[in-house]
């Protein structure tokens, strides 16, 4: 069942794919360079990454709050990652090597959006000032782990080069990102922890006065959005073949503006992952139609401004309606 | 009957006012037992109690004999203990289903939702509060009538032996009102009690077996319903109310004598403001008059409209239908500035979220509807003086102050702007005796000034000794209107809660 926002969203996001076939440039066989499979998919590569942040996003949004600090933990997983393969567990296979250091980057993401929870959580401080204290704070922790220095991996024929050629794949990376788009949204909405998620932005007061676990479900977004930027942070090491403690810069602002576009509410309760995704494929589609025309980068900004605020304020009318 | 509930002594304070002092309730099983009281009587402090929703400062409950104790939502409904509150506690964005299983100890759930599952669980506490809905669809879809529906299954479903219900038909439409009605007599058939807590005479009377009445957070007494009359539950609910215990202002004060009352009969001038046939999205149809030195009082119980007249008068709220003159010359009021600029003020409500900025200091928001703090500050201090305002310094925030003084510092920035017309909206609500006394004060003297003083309350008391007339309100429309000489108590209770008519 496809509610009217979703399907108004789709439709936004089918007017902006004619615009980019009608006003793409032609290749010299004919055919249009946009729609293209290998552009088609360079698309949808370029997206996940944010398209992953802004999952977990979706869920804190939903709740009411924000997370300022994927970014950060972005470099700080990337970072992290080419650590583990080029510093640490010398001794083990090729491939227990590379599963212990993207389980430690995970983790370590995961670990950092915890602490974000239970500062929230725990004691309930605004989940903007807490996350802009750990966006700080955390982007501190992947410099000094790093010595302020990329780490190169791919460059030769070690654990980290193979690492990086096959997790840079375009296959695995718009595989991974579909994977956890479906887990997500199974889990927002078909499981009772997905309703909690949005019951609690929606009525928070409600939630108290019917029992449900405010903190611990506050504890686990954080953690699950902390989780799948450090995942991002994985695939950002593999497809730049750096570790980088300067990546991610601004990936919070680019997810909080897919979630929006997507129709959630900034002041939860109202939203879903599909939406996201939409919301997700229309800064792609443009980003590529505008660089494909050969626009310049900067009036690309100005047109992603004007669309994130057109995007609302239709969603606003509707609601007045 | 066995009794089912028994709750003695509670007490409950916010602040330094007693919301509930040493009352008591005793429920019997399968019956429907009003709870009645004026406004502010504590009748829903001691539901939210009962329902676990606010912790008492001191009482005892006992279920069927036995001491219990409520101390959160989830201890409530163990004990089973539903309430349906007046201010529908629903997630408008999730699905009718979802709303009544959500936290549901009665409904155990895994990992993953199966909304067959939870359709099959509502299909029938649906029906039998009648709501055909597919339990699938969001309730933020739902007129407000129907979402009250939903509450009222949620709480059937949790198998509740008493079912607590604050004003439960407020937004019913009669159709409604009628089926829950029909599900009150079938509850209590099954043995299950209701706790009705509403203002509803006709209603009370139709569906309630017994009535407790609640007076300034006490238990006045419980009576058999039948053997008793509304005029006398009424009575009940505000006799004792200590009339003269407001009126002894300093110096006393009398409506005002002097120009406007020696005027030949016959001499009218246009009255400052007159109001006719007023409609928003609350009020309907209201009108009056109000002349130069006069004060006007507000009555009317909770939801009646006294909050949205001085919405609609400052230009807050969009006027749909009628006419507000000033001088006899019809304006259009769009916007609170507008209003300010036509010589009206509004004193309003609550003064903590919409009177003053708390982080602000004293004279920043005596100064606050002026144009200029410093050349203000001349003017305000002998304001400040007048109205007997203490404080340390007048540069403190205004959160610092208590109730009495930060009010006082609202009246003071509206002294300052000196309109022709000042709408106070509960002025002397939460705040001390003598500061009470300051502000009708003031209000005498505004009168004597020859400005038109509107005062909304809803202490009786004190509309008895302030005003010259008084309008009662209910459902956003006039119910009546008294002189100071024909008003009493009884009168305006009657009219507010509609016990003339039935």
């Amino acid at each position: 069942m496809l509610k009217l926002r979703e399907s108004q969203n789709l439709m936004a996001l089918a007017g902006i794919v004619l615009l980019a076939i009608l006003i793409s440039p032609v290749a010299s066989d004919g055919s249009r360079i946009f729609l293209q499979v290998g552009n088609l998919t360079d698309i949808l590569r370029q997206i996940s990454l944010i398209g992953i942040v802004s999952l977990g996003m979706t869920l804190v949004i939903l709740t009411g709050g924000i997370d300022l600090s994927v970014g950060s933990t972005l470099a700080l997983s990337s970072s992290l990652m080419a650590m583990g393969l080029t510093r640490a567990w010398p001794g083990s296979g090729y491939a227990a090597h590379m599963l212990y250091a993207i389980a430690a980057a995970t983790l370590a993401g995961g670990l950092a959006g915890a602490v974000n929870g239970a500062a929230i959580a725990g004691l309930e401080i605004q989940p903007f000032i807490v996350t802009l204290a750990t966006m700080i704070g955390i982007r501190g922790l992947a410099k000094w782990l790093t010595n302020n220095a990329n780490i190169d991996i791919g460059f030769g024929r070690d654990v980290a080069a193979q690492f990086a050629a096959a997790f840079r794949q375009k296959s695995l990376v718009i595989g991974s990102y579909a994977a956890l788009a479906a887990v997500f949204w199974l889990l927002l909405s078909r499981t009772v922890f997905g309703r909690h998620v949005r019951a609690i932005g929606d009525n928070e007061t409600a939630a108290r006065y019917a029992g449900l676990p405010i903190r611990r479900v506050k504890i686990v977004v954080y953690a699950l959005s902390g989780l799948l930027a450090g995942f991002a942070g994985v695939l950002y090491a593999a497809g730049n073949q750096q570790g980088n403690p300067n990546a991610g810069v601004a990936y919070e602002l680019d997810a909080i503006a897919a979630v929006v576009i997507g129709g959630t509410r900034l002041s939860g309760g109202k939203g879903s992952i599909a939406g996201t995704i939409v919301g997700t494929l229309i800064m792609g589609v443009l980003t590529n139609m505008l660089r494909l025309g050969n626009v310049d980068s900067n009036v690309e900004m100005m047109v992603k401004a004007v669309i994130i605020v057109l995007a609302v304020a239709v969603q606003r009318q509707r609601r007045m309606d | 009957m066995p009794e089912l509930l028994r709750a003695e002594g509670i007490s409950k304070r916010y602040g330094g006012v007693h919301a509930l002092k040493n009352a008591s309730l005793a429920l019997h099983a399968g019956e429907a037992h009003a709870l009645v009281g004026e406004n502010g009587a504590g009748k829903s402090t001691l539901a939210k109690i009962l329902a676990g929703a606010v912790r008492a400062d001191a009482g005892s409950i006992l279920i069927d004999g036995k001491p219990a104790s409520i101390r959160n939502p989830v201890d409530a409904q163990r004990l089973g203990i539903g309430i349906i509150y007046q201010e529908l506690d629903l997630f408008p964005h999730l699905t009718i289903g979802e709303n009544i299983v959500v936290g549901n100890l009665n409904f155990p759930e895994g990992a993953w939702v199966d909304f067959r599952k939870v359709d099959a669980f509502c299909r029938p506490f649906l029906d039998r509060v009648g709501l055909r809905r597919d339990s699938r669809q969001m309730v933020a879809e739902l007129p407000i009538g129907q979402a009250q529906l939903v509450a009222l299954a949620r709480a059937l479903s949790m198998r509740a032996r008493v079912i607590l219900m604050d004003e439960p038909t407020s937004s019913l439409a009669e159709d409604a009102a009628e089926r829950l009605f029909q599900t009150i007599r079938e509850l209590k058939q099954s043995g299950v009690s209701i706790v009705y807590v509403s203002h509803k005479m006709d209603e009370i009377f139709r569906v309630c077996d017994r009535a407790t009445v609640l007076r300034d957070g006490e238990t006045v007494d419980t009576l058999e319903l039948p053997k008793t009359t509304p005029g006398a539950l009424v009575r009940m609910m505000v006799s004792g109310l200590d009339v003269g215990q407001v009126g002894n202002l300093r110096g006393g004060w009398q409506p005002p004598r002097g120009p406007i009352a020696n005027r030949p009969a016959g001499f009218q001038p246009a009255p400052l403001l007159s109001v006719t046939n007023l409609t928003t999205r609350k009020l309907r149809g209201v009108s009056f008059d109000l002349r130069a030195g006069q004060v006007l009082g507000i009555a009317g119980l909770v939801g009646a409209g006294r909050s949205e007249l001085g919405a609609a008068l400052f230009g807050l709220d969009r006027v749909h239908a009628g006419a507000i003159r000033l001088r006899g010359i019809p304006v259009r009021l769009r916007s609170p500035a507008a209003a300010i600029r036509h010589g009206i003020g509004l004193v309003p409500e609550d003064r903590k979220r919409q009177g003053l900025m708390m982080d602000m200091s004293v004279l920043e928001n005596g100064a606050m509807a002026s144009r200029s703090v410093e050349r203000e500050r001349r003017a305000l201090e002998p304001l400040f003086r007048q109205l007997s305002l203490h404080c340390p310094s007048y540069s403190a925030p205004v959160g610092w102050l208590s109730g009495g003084n930060q009010q006082k510092t609202l009246l003071a920035r509206w002294l300052l702007v000196n309109p022709d017309i000042l709408f106070m909206d509960d002025p002397a609500r939460g705040i001390d005796v003598g500061a009470k006394q300051d502000i009708y004060r003031i209000v005498a003297e505004l009168a004597a000034a020859g400005k038109g003083v509107l005062l909304a309350s809803s202490e009786l008391p004190e509309l008895l000794r302030c005003c010259h007339r008084i309008l009662v309100l209910a459902d956003g429309r006039v119910a009546a209107t008294y002189t100071a000489a024909e008003a009493t108590p009884e009168r305006i209770m009657a009219a507010a809660t509609g016990a003339h008519t039935c």
